[in-house]
């Protein structure tokens, strides 16, 4: 035992390391993480879910959704556009080489190509837009157009495969899992991430893709939650939350299928899933939230 | 020669090979480049622990710089590097004025009075003559010259609504087809003459 306090040092501080690095780090970092307001408004992000969805929550951790299903948005980069609404009193042909002239300036020497290729073909026609500067290059331009007498704005817009999937308008950020509890965030991404699936679909579409996935979404790898639904004799008047659907995933005539409390409750924690609002911490002015992707 | 024999004998191993052999010199070179290579990465990437900062932002500088401006935030902004570009000489960094030369705008009652053809007009078409501000008789003998006639309609009254909500004044913005109203009625007028002259255009 001559070495055992030596082992026991080591152990401790190997460990110690570790669980600083991994809780104590974390938790002083966004421990304290609070709501917060959209960008450019007062509004409170994010609200409180209702009660249902936070029932839901706990429908979806039970289902083990996250096994296939992640919530984040990854975001790789992040562009400016300046989009040109008047060209006030000036000619096409006279803005087009404005803007050459302008391309001459140092700070433009970065962009320079790439706005000259996009006004290669342009004659004119109003909105125009003008992609993938940054910041400063945005900023300084629109100065300068603003002072030729022509009105631009500028678009600040992410960047990433997950926001051309039309998965979300920008990343995800820990503001958008404050009231999950427990957050399941998944790591495998057999079907869709969810994090936006709340502003892409209805809660129609949420039931009967839940009790059919396929009826919807042609080839869907996901199986049907046929148990969170009751198929039942009609009784004396239809039930008004039956689902309606198409004749290959109908029950037999005489039959209907009506969402569980668990089924309304998951769907109503999808709904809630919605993470489309710009935060100081991951700004976007053009929303690319896809309503047609599944 | 017994005693050569000893001293050429090789002297006693009390190690063996291999154990005590020293590190490499290249693992350290390698641990350096790493090091320096890890340290690259950290500046680059942790946003030095800010929990607002998340990839593809690299420090709060360029985050700020990404942070969309809404449309009045972004003309006080362009209406303050015009101030401080073309009027602050006069009137000052803050509005205070200049003794003999400009009357304050900060508190002045000709900047907070109500509707906007006073305060277009002093800057396009300039001001000769002594005037009154915030009870004060105040005479400046090389007058204002039209100093606002040469910016765009925008980029006056981005520079009239800075100075209309600076300082302590508090009044109503100024918006480019103002500007633009009032541009046309008075043009080819000659610079306003005095408090008398201020007095004469009607609200």
């Amino acid at each position: 035992m001559k070495t055992g306090f030596r082992v026991f040092l080591a152990a401790f501080i190997a460990l110690g390391a570790s669980w600083c690095g991994f809780v104590l780090a974390p938790v002083l970092q966004l421990g304290t993480e609070k709501q917060t307001t959209v960008l450019n408004s007062s509004d409170i992000y994010p609200e409180q879910r209702p009660g249902a969805a936070t029932l839901g929550l706990q429908v979806y951790r039970a289902n083990d959704c996250a096994a296939c299903h992640t919530t984040q948005v990854r975001q790789d980069g992040v562009t400016c556009q300046i989009s040109l609404t008047s060209l006030g009193k000036n000619e096409p042909a006279e803005f087009k080489k404005f803007i050459a002239s302008l391309l001459e300036l140092p700070q433009f020497r970065a962009c320079s190509n790439s706005v000259t290729a996009e006004f290669q073909a342009w004659n004119g026609e109003l909105p125009e837009t003008v992609t993938n500067l940054d910041a400063d290059e945005a900023g300084d331009m629109i100065q300068h157009i603003n002072a030729g007498g022509c009105k631009a704005e500028v678009q600040v817009v992410a960047t990433g495969a997950d926001i051309a999937r039309g998965w979300g308008s920008r990343r995800s950020v820990a503001e958008d899992f404050l009231w999950d509890d427990p957050v399941q965030l998944g790591d495998i991404r057999v079907g869709p991430d969810l994090a936006n699936v709340g502003a892409r679909y209805d809660l129609n579409w949420q039931l009967q893709h839940l009790y059919a996935p396929q009826s919807l979404v042609k080839n869907s790898a996901m199986p049907p939650f046929r148990f969170l639904f009751q198929v039942r004799k009609i009784g004396s008047t239809p039930s008004p939350d039956a689902l309606n659907l198409p004749a290959a995933f109908a029950p037999p005539a005489g039959y209907e299928v009506v969402p569980t409390d668990d089924a309304k409750n998951l769907a109503a924690y999808l709904l809630s899933l919605r993470a489309d609002v710009p935060l100081y911490d991951a700004p976007f002015t053009r929303e690319i939230v896809d309503t047609n992707n599944p | 020669m017994s005693d050569d024999l000893k001293n050429n004998a090789p002297a006693p191993e009390n190690e063996s090979p291999g154990e005590h052999s020293t590190v490499p010199m290249w693992i350290f070179g390698l641990l350096l480049i790493l090091f320096f290579a890890g340290a690259i990465y950290f500046d680059d990437h942790s946003g030095w622990f800010n929990p607002q900062i998340y990839a593809p932002y690299q420090s709060a500088e360029e985050l700020e710089n990404y942070q969309p401006k809404s449309g009045a935030a972004e003309m006080l902004a362009q209406g303050k590097k015009s101030y401080d570009l073309i009027c602050a000489a006069c009137h000052g960094p803050n509005g205070e004025g200049k003794l003999g030369q400009a009357p304050p705008l900060a508190g002045s009652e000709w900047v907070n009075a109500k509707g906007f053809k006073r305060i277009v007009e002093i800057p396009q078409l300039g001001l000769n003559g002594p005037v009154t501000v915030k009870g004060q008789n105040l005479d400046f003998p090389s007058g204002m010259p039209p100093m606002g006639a040469q910016l765009s309609d925008a980029d006056l009254a981005a520079v009239l609504t800075y100075i209309r909500a600076s300082w302590g004044n508090k009044a109503e913005a100024i918006t480019a087809d103002d500007v633009k109203s009032v541009r046309t009625a008075v043009a080819g007028h000659s610079a306003i003459n005095g408090e008398q002259g201020l007095d004469a255009i009607k609200e």
